[in-house]
């Protein structure tokens, strides 16, 4: 264990900390990650065990309050229209991920220049697109180039997951409406790759990866860089990054596991606890020199809260071999035809499909993204129409930036530190409102085409909170942003922020590819230009 | 009516057996979910999570406390369709508790092997079997690859 100052003190080792936590530890930085959470065990995941839908439900929901652990904190979503999702482990919430990895488009990052709403980023597509392509070789990237909604792409390091049966007859419908579909990209082998195995098929990867096929960070990168000699500290709390007299980051206070209050110092600090844990952080870090929470003075700390609302639209198929739970749960198809802004309809920005497979007969029974089955007379007969026979197709849509949606501290609930919880203030808007219900008239649109003979719509999931962002939004404007585009902190010139919390945009796909594009290139950035934090 | 440590005395698991079987009743050869035996298992699960504990005990303390249920004799002396419209009243008054309880039974129902056999689902862990999907066939893609780039291109 490190006792004197470390080069880089890395808050978090998910996405983003694991990434970077790799790629300045191959440039000789001395490192120590403080991770709240545990190594977790592949062979013991719920998928492991007969109750896993159990452990799904419990122990192993995505939703910290239910989990309840004792390296979760509670997060109050009293006032949100969405629950916020995540894990606290090594691999953060990438052990429980479902892997899909779409990239941002060009636009997503020319927001303001193209339809006149939300910002700019300081960045643009093509400043992280060789970031894409190292992450994706690392976290191991099952797909296949040439898709006509993105810009072209290298090769992928292995071929796409199987369609299987049911994703076949979902791409079947888009092409029967001349709509656009591709197989996703997925940080799932599909064969074996690096040492770990290739999928088997099993369904339910939200719950850990029993063959490491999937691409957490605790197989991926961190095993490197701890070959390259970083320590990642376990149940390790941190509750305030501590400054000198000069105000700059100086190390960071944590609790051990036994509630041991230990201080780590660092000539730099880099903040990676996701876009609800990191402005919780910052804001907890109050000082004289930050009165308002370290790296604050544009009081943009824990604003801008984005997510991306879920609807969620699920067809019946009269199959004869029920099977819509045999492969991985969302890494199928992608559809990006209504991605772009489109002046013909009534909202901005677009929205992306990602198909969803079903579950296993509990999950099943108690509702995937739809009500659960119907009790008493019927209840059966319900039942054995959904099970096997149901496939979805999830409405992502993007979400603008509102200063009203925003993380707080709250006042009365804390951890089991005592320290402060996050309170989550969150509202959809009327944009979006308006983009899902088109996402959801369209997705039924697709689903019939594919031959269901019913569907049912979710207008919005509340239990969606998967996607952090916006809450240290980059940008060159000190006044009007938090870190610059190097994730550097406009206040703090040895603070960085590389989370999900940057993004200026939400775009319309899941985040973790870019999140961890602009983790690398942050840290590449650290290594050319910040030789001074290195001892 | 459960103990204040939740603790079920044996009046609440003769109710609770009944309403599982109401919840999800019998079919083909299995029992209703009640006769199934499943309370030891779903008290098992509700003394390890307290979202479970706290539901049933508040859904028992309802069904026992309602002056209308309580007139006819009791829960167990209902007709089926008037245990059916208690249990909707308790549905609609304690919503967030109802799930919880639907969501317990349902658990522990569709756990079972029994069910697995009848409705065709492989039990045990999904690990380290898997199922076996045929590859990836790039034929699928000969309509969308017809499709010229559309991305939209940004300024610098």
């Amino acid at each position: 264990m490190a006792t004197g100052p470390v080069d880089i003190l890395i808050i978090g080792t998910g996405a983003s900390g694991a990434a970077a936590a790799w790629r300045l530890s191959e440039a000789g930085f001395k490192i120590v990650c403080l991770e709240q959470g545990a190594w977790q065990r592949p062979e013991q995941y719920p998928a492991a065990h007969a109750n896993w839908e159990l452990q799904g439900a419990t122990t192993f929901a995505f939703d910290p309050n239910i989990r309840g652990l004792p390296e979760d904190y509670p997060v109050n979503n009293t006032e949100s229209d969405i629950a916020p999702l995540m894990f606290n482990a090594v691999g953060g919430s990438t052990i429980h991920w479902t892997a899909h990895t779409p990239r941002f488009h060009p636009s997503d990052f020319r927001v303001r220049s193209l339809d006149g709403v939300a910002d700019d980023w300081p960045i643009s597509y093509f400043d992280l697109e060789k970031y894409f392509d190292l992450n994706d070789d690392w976290m191991g990237c099952s797909g296949i180039a040439g898709d006509p909604a993105n810009p072209p792409r290298s090769p992928r390091p292995m071929p796409p997951l199987p369609l299987g049966p049911d994703g076949e007859r979902i791409a079947r419908g888009f092409d029967k409406l001349g709509w656009h579909w591709w197989p996703s990209d997925s940080y799932i082998n599909s064969q074996p790759y690096r040492g770990r195995n290739a999928c088997n098929n099993c369904g339910p990867n939200g719950l850990g990866c029993y063959q490491k096929a999937k691409g957490s960070t605790d197989v991926t990168y961190l095993p490197e860089a701890i070959k390259n000699g970083v320590e990642v500290r376990t149940n390790a709390r941190v509750f305030k990054i501590t400054v000198d007299q000069d105000g700059r980051a100086n190390g960071a206070s944590y609790y051990d596991e036994e509630g041991i209050e230990h201080h780590q110092s660092a000539r730099g600090v880099i903040v990676a606890a996701n876009g609800i844990g990191t402005p919780r952080l910052m804001l907890l870090s109050k000082s004289k020199r930050h009165p308002d929470g370290i790296a604050n003075s544009s009081g943009l700390v824990g604003k801008n809260l984005m997510f991306h609302p879920y609807a969620m639209v699920t067809g019946f198929f009269d199959d004869p071999q029920p099977s819509t739970y045999q492969g991985a749960l969302g890494n199928i198809i992608i559809s990006q035809q209504f991605y772009e802004t489109n002046a013909r309809r009534d909202f901005v920005r677009g929205y992306s499909y990602q198909m969803n497979r079903s579950s296993g007969p509990a999950k099943t029974a108690t509702g995937l993204a739809i009500s659960p089955v119907k009790w008493g007379e019927g209840h059966h007969e319900e039942f054995a129409e959904r099970f096997g026979k149901s496939s979805l197709l999830a409405v992502i849509s993007e979400d603008l930036p509102e200063e009203r949606n925003r993380v707080e501290l709250d006042r009365a609930i804390k951890d089991s530190n005592g320290i402060p919880a996050p309170k989550v203030f969150y509202r959809v808007s009327n944009n979006t409102r308006r983009l899902l219900d088109h996402g959801i008239r369209n997705a039924e649109r697709v689903l019939l085409a594919a031959g269901a003979h019913r569907t049912e719509a979710n207008p919005m999931l509340r239990a969606g909170g998967w996607h952090l962002m916006g809450t240290a939004r980059m940008g060159d404007d000190p006044e009007r942003s938090v870190v610059d585009g190097n994730c550097q902190a406009h206040d703090v010139d040895n603070l960085f922020v590389i989370d999900g919390s940057v993004f200026v945009t939400s775009g319309a796909v899941n985040p973790t590819p870019t999140i961890q594009a602009i983790a690398l290139r942050a840290a590449d950035y650290i290594c050319r230009e910040r030789t001074d934090l290195k001892g | 009516m459960p103990t204040k440590q939740g603790a079920l005395t044996d009046s609440d698991r003769r109710n609770m057996r009944v309403v599982m079987d109401r919840l999800i009743p019998p079919v083909d050869d299995l029992p209703g979910a009640g006769t199934m035996g499943l309370l030891d298992e779903i008290e098992r699960i509700a003394s390890e999570h307290d979202r479970y504990r706290k539901s049933l005990v508040r859904f028992l303390d309802a069904l026992t406390m309602d002056m209308s249920v309580e007139a006819e004799g009791g829960f167990l002396a209902l007709s089926g369709e008037q245990q059916d419209e208690a249990i909707r009243e308790i549905e609609e008054s304690l919503s967030k508790e109802f799930a919880n309880v639907l969501e317990v039974v349902y658990i522990s129902y569709y756990s079972r092997p029994e069910v697995h056999a009848r409705i065709g689902w492989r039990t045990g862990p999904l690990q380290p079997l898997g199922f076996t999907l045929p590859p990836f066939d790039e034929s699928i893609l000969d309509t969308v690859r017809k499709r010229e780039p559309f991305w939209r291109q940004a300024p610098d």
